[in-house]
């Protein structure tokens, strides 16, 4: 009867029929539920191996599923995009979203689902939406350079998407939502366990009709598109110390978009289709030959492909057509060895193959690189209070030659209520492909031509015998082979409880970054068209301050802030500031005047504050759930992008042409945005939620396109389980 | 509830005072302005823009000359004159020097603070040399290169900030220049639909056989 009460309340009238059948099927409440659990959360990231989150010495973040599902969110970048100290941000030609973190652009962060990356940096980050989350054990957030054990691109951190996996019995899970521009999630998960097989199945289809901040311009500023997702993981005991696993994945999106294209001052009406395909396979082999030595050997292998293709409205003919293929294997082999309880080594070695193939480089054949690797781990645990992390990984590359990246990390717990962590070490990120084999003109955005450093120098000669370059603007025999992308880091932080459960997790860090690469214009054609390679130029710093409270302040109540603070710049012009020449034309008298060095506000698009503030409610009897949350995003400035959305210019915010950001140029205002979530779940299995994103309905349609507005949903959700174990 | 708002302060406390001190802002106290400054010089602006190719329509294609001993326009008929020193077309300024004119004139562009240039080098003017094949000027043409620089994303000409050009003028005397805007009314912040061709600029000259600007 308690229920059927509860039940006056809620929004849907139907839920009264639903729940007449749910009070038949009702079983007397599951009183272990009601205790909380005090296991402590277990992360993989951090050491590759199963560690406690309290006993590592670098800053590690964990996002539980049951989280993920209060929040209602369901792609990878909902979540990312409410974590402290990670922004969303997007690509460089204004669509999708990549994650930035610590300051970093995001193709210096490492994706992994289940240790294995993802591929499909097509302009560098990689599209966070082509991830669902409905099988999602955790998600795991290491913060600081990690190519110690990944080896490139993990120069910022490193974020894994660890999967569920069978559990015992027969469970499964089958959920729908429907909000705001017709968006429509369907998912489901099977999972069943029986004797030495376990096997996990997950689907996913996910379709919107997309959104249009600018009804005044042709096409929507994201159109209609679907995708499926499908998952699998077979785990088999082979032996009492060998397991087997093999999980694989295969999505699928299709987009059909309008936009106005240019073309010799002329608007022209195209239409197009966008298609984005990828899977992965990969055996897993564990082998445990004593309690001490344990050995792991997998093949990776994924693929991901990507085709756009556009047409003229007026007569249909071809307009545009953009392909893109990569293809990444990596067997790996590595081992964990517990000497004893106080120290433990872990060795691994592996072999990266990789292949791209696209019309942007000029031909239908394949680009090959390969990596060879080995890392080390040791950790030394001499007593409770203090823990040591040291470990290395050397990288072998057949085009960028080699790299060393090693990391130390330490952990002292002072007392009871404090614990320190300080960690340092070396990130490094290869030159990617379309940066050494680009060869690329476009011809629709006013003319240019991208030449990636492999051919660069042959290409021009050969314009050059055509007569077709007009003056070189950089010496194109200093444009030498490109160096890895490397960064020196520093985290220090800790742990403190102000009160009993009320604890405050701090994180300062540094990142030195060297041979920063960036677009080099060489040549202008006689037709008035620049020419770009990439050049090792820059170097930057970024560093700030993280902080995080939790407080549990009542039962069934937690309340967290967490806020960032960032500096990120450009050495080399902060340098020159300091030297007092750069200039900026004082905005009321126009009259020029020298940069100070605390003028200069440092690169574009970060923003100095970041910060968010959330309330979770969660009642493990009524099986009530609520959340409200706060995502605060500070003022940031936006350089020279190329591309435009929706035929709207992207005005740069940089107004006195120092073509640096400083306090006297435009900025994109900062935001804040509020979400909020309430769900109830029956004992039967059923789970209603509804909820609401960006409910002030904040947009910015020029500078932060992937932003919709407000977004309302519900979803029903029904969750079996049958455990059939045994006794 | 007046419990739960007690304790969110508390837990907002510690990083908002993080918020607080990292917020602080020093702006710097204006210079005084010394020099003489010219606005709205018309550097044949034309009577409109074709809507069509986004060209100005009505131009003239003369420069307009200046004089910085009398701080006027001179006229077009005295083009083979001294009276002039510099001239002024849509972005392309001329002196009266090399291949332009009969003067003594010359340029340099010098990066730098307008106030803190005290005195005119002693060599390395350059002059206007344009012939059949080249268009060389001695204040070079094209954004970035010179005086101005182009914003692809406003769609305007910008003084490049820190660009001060030093004038040998017709008659061997010196004088430096500040260009301030390039749109009519000198916007603090110009669009692309506010009018070009204008320029206010602030410049010191030294009457006297002097390279000095005190």
């Amino acid at each position: 009867m308690t229920l059927r009460t509860q039940f006056a309340k809620p929004l849907f009238c139907t839920l009264l029929i639903i729940s007449q059948f749910c009070v038949a099927a009702q079983v007397s409440t599951d009183l272990d539920s009601l205790r909380t659990r005090q296991l402590e959360e277990v992360i993989v990231t951090a050491t590759r191996n199963e560690r406690t989150m309290g006993s590592l010495p670098m800053p590690v973040f964990l996002v539980p599923k049951a989280q993920i599902k209060t929040m209602g969110s369901l792609r990878l970048n909902d979540v990312l995009t409410e974590q402290t100290g990670l922004v969303v941000v997007p690509q460089v030609n204004g669509q999708g979203s990549g994650i930035q973190l610590q300051g970093f652009n995001p193709d210096y962060t490492l994706i992994l689902i289940d240790g294995e990356p993802i591929i499909g940096r097509y302009t560098g980050s990689l599209e966070l939406s082509r991830i669902a989350i409905g099988n999602i054990k955790q998600i795991e957030i290491v913060k600081g350079p990690s190519s110690s054990l990944y080896g490139s691109d993990a120069l910022a951190g490193v974020i894994n998407i660890i999967t569920d996996r069978s559990q015992p019995g027969t469970n499964g899970n089958f959920s729908s939502r429907y909000g705001t521009n017709k968006t429509l999630d369907l998912s489901g998960d099977v999972s069943v366990t029986k004797d030495k097989l376990g096997i996990y199945l997950f689907g996913n289809r996910y379709s919107t009709d997309g959104y249009d901040l600018s009804p005044e311009n042709f096409g929507k500023t994201v159109s209609p598109f679907t995708n499926q997702t499908f998952n699998s993981k077979i785990t088999y005991k082979v032996g009492p110390k060998t397991d087997f696993s093999l999980a694989g994945r295969y999505f699928k999106e299709y987009q059909r978009f309008n936009f106005e294209v240019t073309s010799s001052n002329e608007q022209i009406k195209t239409s197009g289709t966008g298609e984005v395909k990828d899977w992965n396979i990969n055996p897993v082999f564990t082998h445990r030959f004593s309690t001490k030595l344990k050995v792991i050997a997998r093949f990776y292998t994924t693929h991901y492909q990507t085709e756009t293709n556009l047409s003229l409205d007026n007569d249909g003919s071809p307009y545009y057509h953009d392909d893109f293929e990569q293809t990444f294997t990596r067997p790996e082999l590595n081992g964990e060895y517990f000497i004893n309880s106080k120290n433990i080594i872990t060795l691994g070695a592996g072999h990266v193959g990789e292949t791209v193939k696209t019309s942007r480089y000029g031909d239908e054949n394949g680009r090959n690189q390969w990596t060879n690797y080995a890392f080390f781990q040791y950790e030394w645990l001499p007593m409770d209070k203090f823990t040591l992390v040291s470990g290395g990984r050397f990288d072998s590359n057949s085009s960028y030659g080699s790299q060393f990246s090693p990391k130390l990390s330490a952990r002292y717990e002072v007392n009871k209520r404090i614990t320190l962590k300080a960690s340092t070490g070396v990130g490094f990120k290869s030159p990617d492909f379309r940066q050494l084999y680009f060869n690329f003109s476009n011809s629709a955005a006013g003319g240019y031509s991208v030449l990636g450093t492999e051919i660069v120098q042959p290409r021009l000669a050969e314009l050059e015998a055509q007569g077709q370059i007009q003056s070189y603007l950089f010496d194109p025999t200093l444009i030498g082979e490109l160096q890895a992308e490397r960064s020196v880091a520093v985290n220090v932080g800790g742990k403190i409880e102000i009160l009993p459960s009320l604890t405050m997790e701090v994180n300062g860090f540094y990142n030195s970054i060297n041979n920063l690469i960036e677009t080099q214009a060489v040549a202008i054609t006689t037709a008035g068209q620049s020419i770009y390679t990439y050049r090792n130029v820059n170097r930057a710093y970024t560093s700030g301050l993280e902080t995080n409270v939790s407080y549990p302040f009542a039962r069934n109540f937690t309340l967290s802030a967490g806020y960032q603070l960032l500096y990120a710049k450009d050495k080399d012009v902060v340098q020159d500031v300091k030297d007092g020449n750069v200039y900026y034309r004082d905005p009321n008298t126009l009259v020029t005047k020298r940069l100070q060095p605390n003028e200069y506000y440092g690169l574009y698009n970060r923003s100095r504050h970041t910060g968010n503030i959330k309330l979770f409610y969660r009642h493990p009897v009524t099986k009530w759930e609520a959340s409200a949350r706060i995502i605060y995003r500070g003022k940031y400035g936006v350089g020279d992008i190329r591309g435009n959305i929706q035929g709207e210019t992207i005005p740069p915010s940089d107004r006195n042409s120092n073509s640096i950001l400083d306090v006297y140029d435009d900025f994109v205002k900062g935001y804040a945005l509020v979400n909020l979530s309430v769900a109830k779940s029956l004992n039967c299995g059923l789970r209603f939620q509804v909820g609401v994103d960006n409910l002030f309905n904040y947009t910015e349609p020029i500078y932060i396109p992937n932003l919709p507005g407000r977004l309302m949903y519900g979803s029903v959700s029904y969750n079996f389980s049958k455990n059939n174990v045994k006794p | 509830m007046n419990s739960i708002k007690s304790l969110l302060s508390i837990g907002l406390l510690a990083t908002m005072a993080v918020i607080f001190t990292a917020c602080k802002d020093d702006s710097p106290a204006p210079d005084p302005v010394i020099a003489t400054t010219t606005t709205d010089l018309a550097a044949d602006p034309g009577t409109g823009i074709d809507p069509n190719n986004g060209q100005p329509t009505g131009i003239t294609n003369k420069f307009t000359l200046f004089s910085f001993k009398t701080g006027e326009v001179v006229l077009n008929a005295d083009s083979a004159t001294t009276k002039w020193d510099v001239g002024f077309r849509r972005t392309t300024i001329i002196v009266n020097g090399g291949t332009s004119g009969s003067g003594a004139a010359g340029a340099i562009v010098k990066s730098g603070l307008f106030d803190e240039i005290l005195e005119a080098p002693a060599d390395g003017y350059a002059v206007d040399d344009k012939n059949s094949t080249t268009s060389k000027y001695a204040i070079p043409t094209g954004s970035g290169n010179g005086w101005y620089t182009y914003d692809g994303g406003a769609q305007v000409i910008k003084p490049t900030a820190g660009k001060v050009l030093i004038f040998k003028t017709a008659d061997n005397r010196y004088a430096k220049v500040e260009i301030l805007s390039y749109y009519q009314g000198a916007k603090t912040n110009p669009v692309n639909t506010d009018v070009a061709g204008y320029y206010t600029f602030r410049y010191v000259y030294q009457p006297n056989d002097s390279k000095s600007f005190n």
